[in-house]
């Protein structure tokens, strides 16, 4: 990706995945090599994908979202045929009587972020570069745009085994559990296309410039180096810092009631640090990190984006593979600033994952 | 960590163009020089060795059959048998990337591929049912050409193997003599992973029998009392019967070897070790005597398997002391020797291992439990199965994760097991793991 016109070619895939992948740090490896390999054929099949900041198109554009709803593993066990994605935006342009001139990813992060790169492809249209969430969340509401006012429906599931769903909502926490309702029937992943709208919407609604950021992102992760000096490269350019270096001395499974209105399970890492202050960190899970304690003190929590990295090999460390003894950084990143507001904290931050406490950016006095 | 006890044990490292040999016995680290240094000539050199330098039987004799299955499916002129590839999913893909393997290695080694619609899902709920009359037509097609090597796939089989046990037993009738992979025996994730394991175990099943009927026969000419083991992808061994039904869990063997080859040279149990690998530096973990492992892509292969590899990742970073220091609370290990001598001395040490990976759903924490409690015991089967003295099992890991993006309740739980080695002993071992 480089000069005044942007485009994402083959030669983007791995960065682009690896930069993903630290935006959702829940979600393993598997099938990353079918995936890449599908999306690089179809780049170079089909040309390079034209990459636009939002503000340069023209205001009345349709554009709609993709993402990947559901779990990796299900993807990973179920690959997807190909023509998933395009089916879907079909269905709901058939239904608005539009044709999309652009898409975008509902969240820029994990397998997510890959996938409207292969619809703009198939499609042969732009791509871009703004999304809904600027990392994971668990919920299709919990972005950007539905804070704006921009309804997710009408919105098309369509599944692996060729069935779809097709869901018009009053709200978007109802569209939500409609969508997980049939989640399971469908093959436990889906290809969504969602948050039908145009241009001009998402100019005031989107996350600006989340794939170029998880491109470059991508490019510090692929130099393989040491932990230290890879943080400190990310930290240039997403602002992260290292909360503390420890062994996993406990992976702890229900170690809460479960909540229905998440997809996961509660459950809680133990690291304890192997320098610096010794303490005891506990990291609460849902399906992505959602707080860090320390001896018992909040210092870390959603919307933060929060990622573990492994110590030994310089790489992410993804929630669906730790090990006891695994050497672990734990890392923070400021999740895009609407996610500090009020509304956003009210939508996705510790009081929505059922931790009742103060974010510590609060506690600070900060806004 | 393995101990070799009061007996001496052989480690064999086989190459294409010689093999290498070591006689292990407590510190005692005899290399081998054998004056023929082909498969035969080298195993049994080393049993002289150890019956020469050790005359208190039995031995125990661990091959490393890695470097030679690696050689057969890179080897421009292999000729390993062309694969049949049966995917049982919902519906074929519509693009040519995502209908083949992403490693072109596994992909030369398949003749044909074929689509069956039926599947479950990750939970083993029925997403299609297995369209038998298709099957019908591929068992008519194969029978009708040359290939008599099948690899079975289905999605969701590592939970509900019916689709899959379906279609093998229908080419099984259609095809008496032929050899069937089926991925539910290896269990696993990711369909992609799971077929090319299958991939590779059929087209390297004939190989992998030669090599051990091989040893079997060099060992069955020397006089004394010899037990055959074939060293794991993971670092511990099984047994050559295992390895002649399941040849590709022997696959990739030689890093793990490596890696606790130097652990156990310099005395530790739990270390970081320093390799050279072409000019650069790569480090492994020893935790307890096991290399740390993984299911990411093994090297030289392009794609993940399901079968665990030791994981080495470039380190580049050296203190002013020349020592790395990202793992401060573990000694690091520089390897002093030659590598094919660390794999041999790792697979003479080496314990049985076993290894699982499922996916369960539960609804109460003693639901999980019962889960996890089930998946020990039978992890602790399969190493006894692949040579464990009945009663020495331990679990070398035990994780239990929710599956992020999933309904609550679903989790992946993953069990390593390692067991003290069983050779037939009159006398128990000096020291245990």
């Amino acid at each position: 990706m480089s000069g005044a016109a942007t485009w994402i070619s083959a030669a983007d895939v791995p960065a682009l995945y690896e930069g993903a992948k630290f935006y959702a740090p829940a979600v393993g490896d598997a099938g990353r090599s079918s995936l890449t390999s599908w999306l690089t054929g179809l780049l170079e099949r089909e040309g390079p994908v034209a990459l636009h900041r939002v503000e340069t198109m023209a205001p009345e554009t349709p554009c709609v979202s993709l993402c990947v709803l559901g779990s990796g593993s299900a993807l990973a066990d179920l690959p997807p045929a190909g023509d998933e994605f395009v089916a879907a935006i079909r269905q709901i342009e058939q239904l608005q009587g539009v044709r999309f001139g652009a898409v975008y990813p509902l969240a820029a992060a994990t397998v997510s972020a890959l996938v409207p790169v292969a619809a703009a492809a198939q499609l042969g249209v732009p791509l871009l570069d703004a999304d809904g969430m600027g990392r994971a969340f668990a919920l299709i509401h919990h972005t950007a745009m539905y804070l704006a006012g921009i309804s997710p429906t009408p919105l098309v599931a369509f599944g692996p085994t060729g069935d779809s769903v097709l869901v018009d909502a009053r709200t978007g926490a109802r569209a939500d559990r409609l969508l997980r309702a049939g989640l399971d029937t469908l093959g436990g992943w889906a290809a969504l296309a969602s948050y039908p709208t145009t241009a001009g919407a998402l100019r005031r609604g989107a996350l600006p410039g989340t794939i170029s950021r998880i491109a470059n992102v991508g490019r510090v992760l692929l130099q393989q180096t040491d932990p230290d000096l890879l943080i400190s490269r990310l930290a240039a350019i997403t602002g992260c810092r290292r909360l503390g270096r420890g062994r996993i001395s406990e992976l702890e499974q229900l170690s809460r009631p479960s909540d229905g209105s998440i997809p996961a399970h509660p459950s809680s890492v133990v690291i304890d640090e192997t320098d610096g202050r010794r303490r005891q960190l506990r990291i609460e899970l849902r399906s992505e990190i959602v707080a860090v304690f320390a001896n018992g003190e909040l210092i870390a929590g959603a919307p933060d984006l929060l990622c573990l990295v492994d110590a030994t090999r310089g790489t992410l460390a993804t929630l669906d593979n730790l090990e006891r003894g695994d050497l672990v950084d734990v890392l923070v990143t400021p999740g895009d600033a609407v996610w500090y507001s009020d509304e956003g904290m009210a939508m996705v931050g510790l009081n929505f994952h059922g931790i009742p406490l103060d974010h510590p950016r609060r506690l600070r006095g900060e806004p | 960590m393995s101990r070799t006890g009061e007996f001496a044990h052989v480690g064999v490292s086989l190459h294409p163009e010689r093999s290498y040999a070591v006689v292990v016995h407590g510190a005692a680290v005899l290399p081998v020089e054998p004056a023929r240094a082909d498969l035969d000539g080298t195993i049994a050199s080393a049993v002289r060795t150890a019956i020469g330098e050790f005359p208190d039987g039995p031995f125990a004799v661990t091959v490393d059959l890695a470097p030679m299955l690696l050689d057969a499916i890179t080897r421009a002129d292999s000729a390993l048998p062309r694969v049949a590839v049966i995917r049982v999913v919902p519906r074929p893909a519509t693009d040519p990337a995502l209908a083949r393997s992403p490693a072109a290695l596994v992909e030369r080694r398949v003749a044909r591929r074929f689509t069956v619609a039926g599947g479950h899902d990750l939970l083993g709920n029925e997403l299609c049912p297995l369209d038998h009359g298709r099957l019908e037509e591929i068992c008519a097609e194969l029978a009708a050409g040359s290939i008599r090597h099948v690899a079975i796939v289905a999605a969701g089989s590592q939970a509900r193997p019916g689709h899959e046990r379906g279609v093998a037993d229908a080419i099984q009738t259609a095809m008496p003599g032929a050899r069937i992979s089926a991925a539910s025996e290896y269990g696993g994730h990711g369909l992609v992973a799971r077929e090319a394991t299958v991939v590779l175990d059929c087209a390297l099943s004939g190989v992998a029998e030669q090599l051990v009927d091989r040893c079997e026969r060099v060992l069955s000419r020397l006089p004394g009392e010899f037990q055959l083991r074939v060293a794991r992808g993971d670092g511990g061994y099984t047994t050559a019967s295992r390895i002649r039904t399941m040849p590709v869990v022997a696959f990739g063997a030689t890093d793990a070897l490596e890696v606790c080859g130097a652990a156990y040279l310099e005395g530790l149990a739990d270390c970081r070790v320093l390799l050279s690998r072409d000019g650069a530096q790569v480090a492994g973990e020893v935790r307890h005597g096991l290399a740390q492992v993984s299911l990411a892509e093994s090297a030289g292969i392009g794609t993940e398997l399901v079968v665990p590899t030791a994981v080495l990742t470039p380190e580049r970073d050296v203190t002013p002391t020349g020592v790395p220091g990202r793992m401060p609370d573990v000694p690091v290990v520089r390897a002093r020797h030659a590598p094919e001598l660390l794999a041999c001395v790792g697979a003479a040490v080496s314990s049985p291992t076993s290894w699982l990976d499922e996916v369960a759903f539960i609804e109460s924490a003693d639901e999980l439990r019962s889960v996890r409690r089930d998946a020990e015991e039978r992890a602790t089967a399969f190493v006894t199965a692949n040579g464990a003295a009945p009663g020495t099992a331990f679990f070398a890991e035990v994780s239990t994760v929710a599956v992020p993006y999933s309904p609550a309740g679903t989790v992946r739980i993953r069990v390593r097991v390692a067991g003290t080695p069983d050779i037939g002993l009159s006398r128990p071992l000096l020291e245990a793991p």
